[in-house]
């Protein structure tokens, strides 16, 4: 009978085995694995002690990217969503209603006067929050 | 044993690198010994699970998961991998932004507000708004907040106000602080006593030389010091010698008052001799700041540290109020503005990817409009994604969405009904001599798969050569379907 498939999200990093593959330091023989497998990834390019070079998804993209695609062919950064059309919409940061307001001093949308106020009195690290989650910050500062 | 005696059946990212593919593979025969493995797509497996009845069949699949978003187009049967499109956004970034977005509203509870409270939020009580602008503008109004905010009791904790401290071990704290304070002062006035007794002695002596009719000695002595006249001189040797009276006194009172009860004794605070030391500048600065920590101490010691004080509701203070937040959270995948991604949302993707076939096949998939992924369970999700499709499709046409029987797990039933009805054929099946001969980024397509691009993977040898460098192998023979005409 099969074994089910989860959904192994193969999406970050390549750590699909939390055991190290070397055999000859495990403690317990493992029931499944055979005893004499290295993994490919052990003794990459960088001599010796780090042995498990795994890529994280950049590098693997990276080199996805070096191969010979043709035009048409669907690959990992070939199917991102295109970035969007319409203007987004402002909405507060405080509450979450429309915004039709910024406040020039801090740059943080509001809504209503009750919100300016709260907004005047917030201590910056929390308005330095408030715009980060809107990928707001100032590169400068 | 040290192998795995039945063939295993996995999903994949949508277009998973075929480097990861081979890593997997890799694992799987080398490491297991699996006979043979087949690989494919959740969403798919969720699709054919709840379309085994007219299978093959078209639709446009739309999965959302913890990390990304698919909407992937299935034309009879097949994916249509060329016209798919990822958003990267899923349940864990809706967590992550809730979680932010408490945290800084309730910023004395930052600890509290952790990701599996944000999870919980996530599945009990948020819910995807059909009109978003409409739902916000009934947020607006008073009673409508009163009545549906809803309010998360967090577990009690003693910490109230950045004060950490017991009642005790304060107390502890202020008395180690008086002793070190105290024995600080006695061992300065001890110094100074030392100072001011030698340079008395050293006037003294002057002032005998003097006496002594030393007269030239004497003159020099006094330019020594500084001093015009015998009278100066007189006049100095008399200050000090009060202000060494002084300081003698004071040491032998302060050494009686360390016995009396610490904490009902002020600290002392000694009195710097006008002429003082060089050192006197620092001693004043230290003690500067030792005393208001001194008369903050102390008042907050005599007011009751009391679980309930009049003003201050505890109970309301651990408490997260949750309103627009419901609908915020589980909003940003259609509209991923709200965290700052440039992507298109839900909606809009929809209707790029649609826009890349003709009429009749648009017409086709929307149909068939399938939704699946566990980020799909947000009550009113469904008759959201229905009406963003009706401001997109032209006028009177029809469309059909239908949700997942089981979103969560449907992909693994349909993963195995797959697997039971091709166990013993031999198409989807990667075996261990097609991963010998053709390396382990090979992949056999079938109903549920990747489209396979063939290109060789330079093997990752250990530590020995390279093997050739990457080749376009032949076309695949299974084909790409085909796309718009």
């Amino acid at each position: 009978q099969s074994a089910g498939g989860e959904a192994v999200n193969e999406n970050k990093f390549l750590n699909t085995d939390s055991s190290t593959g070397s055999a000859e330091t495990t403690v317990k023989p493992l029931p499944f694995k055979d005893p004499n497998f290295i993994h490919s990834g052990i003794g990459g390019a960088a001599a010796g002690k780090k042995n498990r070079t795994w890529k994280n998804l950049k590098q693997i993209l990276a080199s996805e990217r070096a191969l010979p695609w043709q035009l048409n062919d669907p690959s990992y950064f070939n199917i991102d969503a295109p970035p969007s059309f319409k203007p987004a919409k402002k909405y507060s940061d405080i509450s979450g209603l429309p915004a039709n307001y910024t406040d020039p001093q801090s740059k943080l949308r509001f809504s209503t006067i009750e919100e300016f106020a709260y907004i005047r009195m917030l201590p910056s690290d929390v308005v330095t929050g408030y715009l980060a989650l809107r990928k707001a910050t100032s590169i400068v500062s | 044993q040290g192998c795995v005696d039945h063939p295993i059946v996995l999903t994949e990212a949508v277009c998973n690198p075929l480097y990861s593919r081979q890593m997997m593979s890799e694992l799987l025969f080398e490491c297991y010994q699996v006979p043979k493995v087949s690989y494919g797509v959740d969403s798919l497996y969720s699709f054919y699970h709840n379309r085994k009845q007219n299978w093959p069949c078209s639709g446009l699949v739309i999965s959302s998961g913890y990390q990304c978003t698919h909407i992937l187009p299935v034309l009879d049967g097949r994916l249509d991998a060329k016209n798919c499109k990822r958003i990267n956004l899923g349940g864990c970034q809706a967590a992550v932004y809730l979680q932010r977005l408490l945290q800084l509203k309730y910023p004395g509870h930052f600890a509290a507000i952790t990701l599996s409270r944000m999870e919980e939020i996530l599945h009990e009580h948020s819910y995807v708004a059909e009109d978003y602008i409409e739902e916000l503008q009934k947020w607006r109004c008073p009673e409508y907040y009163e009545n549906n905010v809803h309010k998360m009791q967090l577990p009690f904790s003693n910490k109230l106000l950045g004060s950490t401290l017991t009642s005790e071990e304060k107390q502890e704290k202020k008395q180690q602080q008086l002793r070190r304070l105290q024995e600080l002062n006695a061992r300065r006035r001890e110094e100074k006593l030392q100072l001011d007794q030698e340079r008395l002695d050293r006037l003294l002596y002057v002032q005998e030389l003097l006496e002594d009719g030393q007269m030239d000695q004497f003159h020099k002595a006094l330019v020594e010091l500084n001093m015009d006249s015998a009278e100066e001189l007189q006049s100095y040797i008399n200050k000090l010698s009060v202000s060494v009276e002084q300081t003698k006194q004071k040491i032998l009172q302060s050494e009686v008052n360390i016995e009396v009860d610490v904490v009902d004794s002020k600290p002392e605070t000694p009195d710097l001799d006008p002429l003082g030391s060089e050192q006197s500048l620092e001693d004043v600065e230290s003690i500067n700041e030792f005393e208001p920590l001194f008369a903050e101490e102390q008042p907050e010691a005599e007011k009751p540290v009391a679980a309930v004080q009049p003003v201050f509701n505890l109970a309301e203070y651990h408490q997260l109020f949750l309103g627009t937040e419901r609908i915020r959270a589980p909003e940003i995948v259609f509209q991923p503005s709200l965290i700052g991604e440039d992507q298109a949302g839900i909606a809009e993707t929809m209707q790029y990817v649609l826009e890349r076939y003709s009429k009749e096949q648009q017409d086709v998939l929307v149909q068939n409009v399938f939704l699946t992924g566990g980020n799909m369970m947000y009550p009113g999700l469904k008759g959201r994604v229905q009406k963003e499709l009706l401001e997109m499709r032209p006028f009177q046409s029809s469309f059909q969405v239908h949700l997942a029987s089981n979103p969560v797990l449907d992909a693994w039933y349909g993963a195995r009904d797959w697997a039971v009805e091709y166990m013993n054929r031999e198409e989807g099946w990667i075996t261990r001599k097609d991963y010998e001969e053709k390396g382990g980024e090979y992949l056999k397509e079938h109903c549920a798969s990747n489209v396979y691009v063939p290109i060789r993977l330079p093997k990752q040898a250990p530590r020995s050569a390279e093997s050739s460098a990457s080749s376009k192998g032949q076309a695949s023979g299974t084909g790409t379907p085909s796309e718009q005409a």
